[in-house]
């Protein structure tokens, strides 16, 4: 039987206005003891959701959660008996800030399980040496760095022995250079054996610690798998574009009257996120000479930015409808040369593309 | 400390420098007025009289103290009164005199309810007969104290509550022990005890006073009252105990110098063991302090509580309740619970003014505990109930120490505003620190001693409260 069992899950928040939001769509997954499982996706699809409802963080719209052969959504379920056998480690760490980091630690040991002080000071210590922080242990939490926090808030969440941790994105709030640290101390854990759910996008840790992966994409496990089938040979194409990691940025233009500045601003916003900055003068540049002088006759033209993480290559697409011949002449293909790395010109089904890789 | 010493010796300048006004024609008649301003203390019959004339100019004080203050200090040129407040020992020490007396006679009488014909014959047939001679020569003239009969009275009984519009020797004053004397706590003390009943007497503003009256909370009020026309529209007034003239006082520019600092020390703290009145005072100060300190502050947690609830009614109760307190200045508050809420009730009005701090102190403490634990952030009650605590037990170990360090300073601040604001309970006569300090300024006409002490007093009580506040909620967060 498995630990952890998820059965039609579905999450949806009403707002004051009265609209709804369903987060969550009938989402159902078993985990066994031992397991180590990264959720993915892109960003408001549901994964930190799903994560805080396995421990009643989120109490689910219907659907159930059997956790260890008990319901724990049933009415009336003695939560935090369930939740000293589940961890959490937060985005935010949310270390308790009127307290030491020993402190910290041995609160709950000692108020929940009755653990002498000195035996779970002494605990607490050997936790602190494991996430290398043993030397900070009589300092406030205020005057950690984040990492050092996070590993802190693991500290703490071992202490109570659990079967299972959650943790929901533990590097995003960090700084760079202080993901490392994080990871390596949960690496050490995932080697231990401990039941671990990870939301992240650390995508190499995710592919090189877990031993599953949950792939989430508008509120439902998307396509669940090995790290090598969801990263080496995703079966839908969303995943293929997110493991891919291709971004896009899609505008029609279908009269002169367009708004080049929204265009403007789009691509300058595109090429910070993805810190591609050097692509910001090629890309408005190409997209001015293309709109304004060289395909000024043709409309209605989409163009496409896109950007794959992965391979790292930016390329600007422009495609134009009912076409089969290029519409650039040789004196055209000259002006673009010096911003263009390499020009394909091709036919497709519904016209003609130009794909320019910058 | 440096600041204190520095505010009174600021204050001390200040009251040096005053006075010293230029040379004036001396009034002889009331023709003589004209042009001149003239201080009267508010509610007096002189008010009216003087707001009819045009080419004079009023000057109305709250108490009579105010209004001599005033002419001493140069702000009026003529301080107009019953001839008897100001005797002449009086005239002396303050440096004035009588200017003249007044050509009209007024009758003074006691003030009873409209309607309440039961007491006001009693009070007649009792005044008709009584030898009130022997109680006004003592009062004005000196004359040796008549003690009165032996009557027999019954302690059980229903007490004859007076209240008095004039803390001001010879109508009524406070004496050692909180006695009242004077010509009309001794007549009234000997119509209670011909009734065989005791005798209760309280000071407030005359205004209020008569507010009393209509409410039931006294039985019979005097201020040395002049019988108009106009008061007897609202009152039943007794057959006339007693005549008066006007007396019209200027400042005496022949008299010697001022008192010096240690005499004027003595005479507002140690003649008449007057130290007695600010101990008290401050007693009771404290005692309501700290008692609407703690209720409210549990009355708050209810607040709060509302406040915070899921429940859409209790919310908006909460925030109907706030608008309701903070919409209503204290003062008004108060009157309105002692004179029309807790009216007929027979609270004393201690409690009255209690209850009505802890009213006030609920809503802004309410607000305080509200923010306090909304400044905590969601997370650490979301870290606490992952690791396995009960929501209770999250709130009591890991948002409510946090909630403390918060919200600490602003909830002193709040209890230290609480302690200023009892300042005002005087006006339901209650005898409170700031009370004190207005009986000893009628009494010897003095507004700077007086004052000076109880600001002093108020510095200290604010920082020791602090001190002590801080000791009992670090200990408790911890």
């Amino acid at each position: 039987m498995s630990y952890i069992s998820i059965r039609h899950l579905t999450k949806s928040f009403t707002f004051r206005d009265g609209t709804q939001l369903t987060v969550l769509k009938d989402v159902n997954c078993e985990i066994q003891k031992g397991e180590v499982i990264s959720i993915i996706g892109p960003s408001g699809t549901g994964k930190s959701t799903l994560l805080r409802a396995m421990n009643m963080l989120e109490p689910p719209t219907s659907g159930e959660i059997w956790v260890d052969g008990e319901n724990i959504t049933a009415k009336g379920y003695p939560l935090d008996k369930m939740r000293r056998k589940m961890g959490m480690v937060f985005q935010s760490f949310n270390l308790f800030d009127h307290m030491t980091v020993l402190e910290n630690i041995i609160y709950a040991p000692m108020e929940l399980l009755h653990i002498p002080a000195d035996e779970a000071k002494a605990e607490a210590m050997e936790l602190l040496k494991k996430v290398g922080m043993a030397q900070k242990a009589d300092v406030y939490p205020s005057s950690l760095s984040g990492g050092q926090k996070q590993r802190v808030a693991i500290a703490r969440s071992l202490a109570m022995h659990p079967e299972v941790i959650l943790f929901d994105e533990p590097t995003s709030a960090l700084d760079p250079t202080m993901v490392g640290e994080v990871l390596s101390v949960m690496r050490q854990l995932a080697q231990s054996g401990l039941t671990m759910l990870i939301v992240t996008h650390e995508m190499r840790f995710a592919r090189d610690v877990s031993t599953r992966i949950f792939f989430m994409n508008e509120g439902v496990i998307y396509e669940d798998g090995t790290p090598e089938q969801i990263f080496g040979h995703p079966v839908h194409s969303a995943t293929k574009a997110f493991v891919n990691r291709i971004h896009k940025l899609v505008y029609d233009i279908d009269s002169d009257d367009f708004d080049f500045l929204n265009i403007h601003t789009g691509i300058n916003r595109f090429c910070i996120k993805y810190n591609i900055t050097d692509k910001i003068e090629p890309a408005n540049a190409l997209v001015r000479e293309m709109l304004f002088e060289r395909m000024r006759q043709y409309r209605p033209v989409t163009i496409r930015l896109t950007h794959a993480e992965l391979t790292g290559v930016t390329a600007l697409d422009i495609m134009v409808e009912h076409l089969n011949l290029s519409p650039l002449t040789d004196a055209d293909r000259q002006a673009l040369q010096p911003n263009v790395k390499e020009l394909i010109e091709e036919p497709t089904t519904r016209g003609f593309r130009m794909k320019m890789i910058l | 400390m440096k600041k204190l010493l520095a505010l009174i010796g600021a204050t001390l300048l200040l009251a040096a420098c005053s006075g010293g006004v230029e040379d004036f024609r001396e009034p002889k008649s009331e023709a003589d007025l004209s042009g001149l301003t003239l201080a009267t203390s508010n509610g007096t019959y002189y008010q009216i009289m003087y707001s009819r004339r045009e080419d004079v100019e009023l000057y109305v004080a709250n108490i009579e103290t105010d209004a001599i203050q005033a002419v001493r200090q140069g702000k009026a040129d003529v301080y107009v009164s019953d001839e008897v407040l100001l005797p002449d020992e009086d005239q002396k020490r303050l440096g004035m005199k009588m200017a003249f007396r007044g050509q009209e006679c007024f009758d003074v009488a006691f003030a009873v309810k409209k309607g309440n014909t039961e007491l006001l014959e009693q009070l007649n047939a009792f005044l008709a007969t009584a030898p009130l001679h022997d109680i006004t020569d003592h009062w004005i003239h000196g004359a040796p104290y008549v003690d009165e009969p032996p009557y027999e009275i019954n302690p059980d009984a229903k007490p004859l509550r007076c209240v008095t519009g004039a803390n001001i020797f010879p109508i009524s004053i406070l004496c050692d022990g909180g006695e009242w004397r004077g010509i009309d706590p001794d007549i009234l003390r000997r119509f209670a005890h011909a009734q065989g009943r005791p005798f209760e007497m309280s000071f407030q503003d005359l205004g209020a006073a008569i507010i009393g009256l209509e409410t039931g909370q006294a039985d019979i009020v005097s201020a040395n009252l002049l019988v108009t026309e106009e008061r007897a529209k609202s009152v039943d007034f007794s057959i006339p105990y007693y005549q008066c003239h006007p007396g019209y006082f200027v400042v005496d520019r022949s008299a010697g110098g001022r008192l010096s600092l240690r005499e004027r020390l003595h005479m507002n703290l140690v003649v008449e063991n007057r130290w007695r009145l600010i101990t008290d005072g401050l007693a009771v100060t404290i005692i309501i302090t700290l008692c609407s300190i703690l209720l409210g502050s549990l009355l708050g947690v209810g607040v709060c509580v509302c406040r915070r609830s899921k429940r859409n009614w209790l919310r908006k109760s909460a925030d109907i309740y706030s608008d309701f307190i903070n919409g209503i200045p204290t003062l008004v508050l108060l009157l309105i619970m002692f004179y029309v809420v807790f009216a007929t009730s027979g609270l004393s009005a201690t409690v009255v003014a209690v209850i009505t701090f802890s009213l006030c102190f609920a809503s802004s403490s309410g607000a305080i505990f509200d923010n306090a634990i909304a400044s905590v952030p969601q997370g650490q009650t979301e870290a606490g109930l992952s690791l396995g605590f009960t929501p209770y037990k999250t709130f009591t170990g890991i948002v409510f120490p946090q909630a403390v360090c918060k919200g600490i300073n602003l909830y002193i601040g709040e209890c230290i505003a609480l302690l200023k604001n009892t300042s005002i309970v005087g006006y339901i006569a209650i005898q409170d620190i700031t009370r004190a300090s207005d009986l000893i300024r009628s009494r010897t006409f003095d507004a700077l001693i007086p004052l000076l002490i109880v600001t002093v007093i108020y510095f200290l009580l604010a920082w020791l409260l602090r001190r002590l506040l801080l000791l009992i909620i670090k200990k408790d967060a911890r």
